[in-house]
């Protein structure tokens, strides 16, 4: 990764990632996988004051709809799993709504790719 | 007259009294004499004792003065070992932030911040080395830097939050004044108690007020504490007593440096001490745009990664504020399931209806997904479904 070399010309943040989730333990996986899907909680007027600035901005990033847990953490510079003990918490106090990834797709079927395929090549090759 | 001459007697008691007198004389001139012995051996006596109590006053600096220095190196050399390991546990954390690893690395992380804060607290009674020169921070972040660098952490609780930062210099002065305020709290209070932070802002400048449900402090413990907190506390580290109590008069050392207050003198309401730490205007700053940098970084890097298209407009966004008049939160991009909201989303402040465009086409996105699980037939969409999906988070 080139994460490295960014952070030997630069000291450590500031704030710890344990300070920011508290402690808290990692959720479990089915709870909170990568592609679950998450978005703000209607009621989201209601923001209180007292969450932290990084819950604040998954609340934000979270505000245009739904973001998958990848995409989440993706946006913060924050570790996965210190993203998904936030999300879980958020999820517990309501200001966040999960919903399980959608299941793939079947898989195509091998004759129909093998026909079209061949139409491709009948027509074009 | 002559018979008086004549008698013996008188000679003898004539040869008496000479003999006396002169005695007399003798005796007085060797009791000056002695006098004046005396008193050049005092002058003399006083003149060692002075020299001697001197050479010892010099012999203690001395030492004092090399074990500073033994210590000041050798305690660079452990923070200089803990700032590299703290860099390392990051790398690790980010490396390995999705497997269950990530719980013992912040379990190193917060071993690592307590040793880190152990060598700098020594440091600064040797007048050594405080850390690196830390950027603008946030009062907040501050204050929750201090809450890593102690054990019970879990249970301090940062009940307010004001928009205020902290200029560069005193940052890491700061914290660690606020850390060992933070263990002091946390040791001397049951496990089961909460140690409550507010901070406020007052005329004079900023208030960190630190309220433990401790057994509080005695008359005696709390004029020491006031002493060492004060500036003719004992310097250096001989007198800290075994075991050694760091903490007020690495606070008082620091607050002298750099120009705050710390005051421990009143009681909390919940029974135990209230520490507060004054910070003055000119320790102060407007809030940092708060990882603004870094957040860009990470945005555009994502956005990149994304969809190489759209790398270029991010950092002027993210340095918009939000409409809820919290000007230190910073909206991220939403990723674009949709590619329509892309381009939305670069204007800084969005209307009603480009966010009911956007919630309209996210819904379409996530209905087509839905739609194509339940028709499996319909290949084109679904298979573009997965790959975004895939590609976002591979």
């Amino acid at each position: 990764m080139s994460y490295g070399d960014e952070l030997d010309s630069e000291s450590a943040e500031l704030v710890r990632p344990y300070v920011i989730t508290k402690g808290r333990g990692l959720p479990d996986e089915e709870q909170l996988s990568l592609i679950t899907l998450v978005t703000a909680a209607d009621d989201d007027q209601r923001r209180p004051t007292r969450l932290s600035p990084e819950e604040q901005n998954l609340l934000d990033l979270c505000g245009a709809g739904y973001l998958s847990v990848a995409e989440i953490a993706g946006h913060t510079r924050l570790p996965l799993g210190v993203v998904k003990i936030l999300l879980s918490s958020l999820t517990e106090s309501g200001h966040l709504v999960t919903r399980p990834p959608v299941a793939r797709a079947a898989l195509a079927d091998r004759q129909i790719l093998e026909e079209v395929l061949n139409g491709l090549r009948a027509k074009f090759g | 007259m002559t018979e008086y001459i004549q008698n013996p007697v008188l000679w003898a008691l004539l040869v008496v009294i000479l003999v006396a007198i002169a005695l007399i004389v003798r005796q007085r001139r060797a009791a000056r004499a002695l006098r004046q012995e005396m008193d050049g051996l005092r002058a003399h006596y006083s003149e060692l004792e002075n020299q001697y109590s001197q050479s010892v006053q010099a012999a203690q600096e001395q030492a004092e003065e090399a074990t500073k220095t033994v210590l000041k190196s050798a305690m660079r050399t452990l923070q200089g070992l803990a700032a590299e390991q703290q860099l390392v546990v990051s790398r690790l954390q980010n490396k390995y932030g999705e497997s269950v690893i990530l719980q013992d690395l912040l379990e190193i992380d917060h071993t690592n911040s307590q040793f880190g804060r152990r060598a700098q607290s020594i440091a600064v009674l040797c007048d050594g080395w405080l850390g690196r020169q830390r950027d603008i921070a946030s009062v907040y972040d501050v204050v929750r830097s201090a809450q890593g660098r102690i054990r019970h952490y879990r249970r301090v609780e940062i009940l307010s939050q004001v928009d205020f930062g902290i200029t560069s210099r005193a940052v890491e002065p700061v914290a660690l004044a606020l850390a060992e305020l933070l263990d002091n709290a946390t040791s001397y209070s049951s496990p089961d108690t909460v140690v409550e932070i507010n901070i406020r802002t007052v005329p004079k400048g900023i208030c960190i007020v630190v309220d433990d449900a401790g057994v509080g402090m005695n008359d005696e413990e709390r004029a020491k504490a006031e002493r060492l907190l004060s500036s003719d506390r004992v310097t250096g580290v001989s007198g800290l007593g075994n075991p050694p109590q760091f903490g007020f008069a690495v606070i008082g050392v620091l607050a002298e440096r750099f120009g705050f207050e710390v005051a421990v003198d009143s009681s909390s309401p919940y029974g135990g001490v209230r520490a507060v730490v004054l910070l003055p205007h000119d320790l102060l700053t407007g809030m940092p745009e708060r990882k603004a940098p870094a957040a860009s970084k990470t945005a555009s890097k994502a956005a990149a990664e994304a969809m190489p298209g759209v790398g270029g407009p991010e950092p002027t966004l993210a340095a918009s504020s939000t409409s809820d008049g919290l000007p230190k939160r910073r909206r991220k991009r939403p990723m674009a399931i949709v590619p329509g909201s892309a381009s939305v989303t670069r204007s800084a402040s969005r209307s009603g209806a480009e966010t009911a465009a956007i919630m309209g086409a996210f819904q379409r996105g996530t209905q087509s997904g839905r739609a194509t699980q339940a028709d499996p037939a319909d290949q084109t969409s679904s298979t573009r479904g997965a790959d975004s999906e895939g590609h976002e988070y591979s």
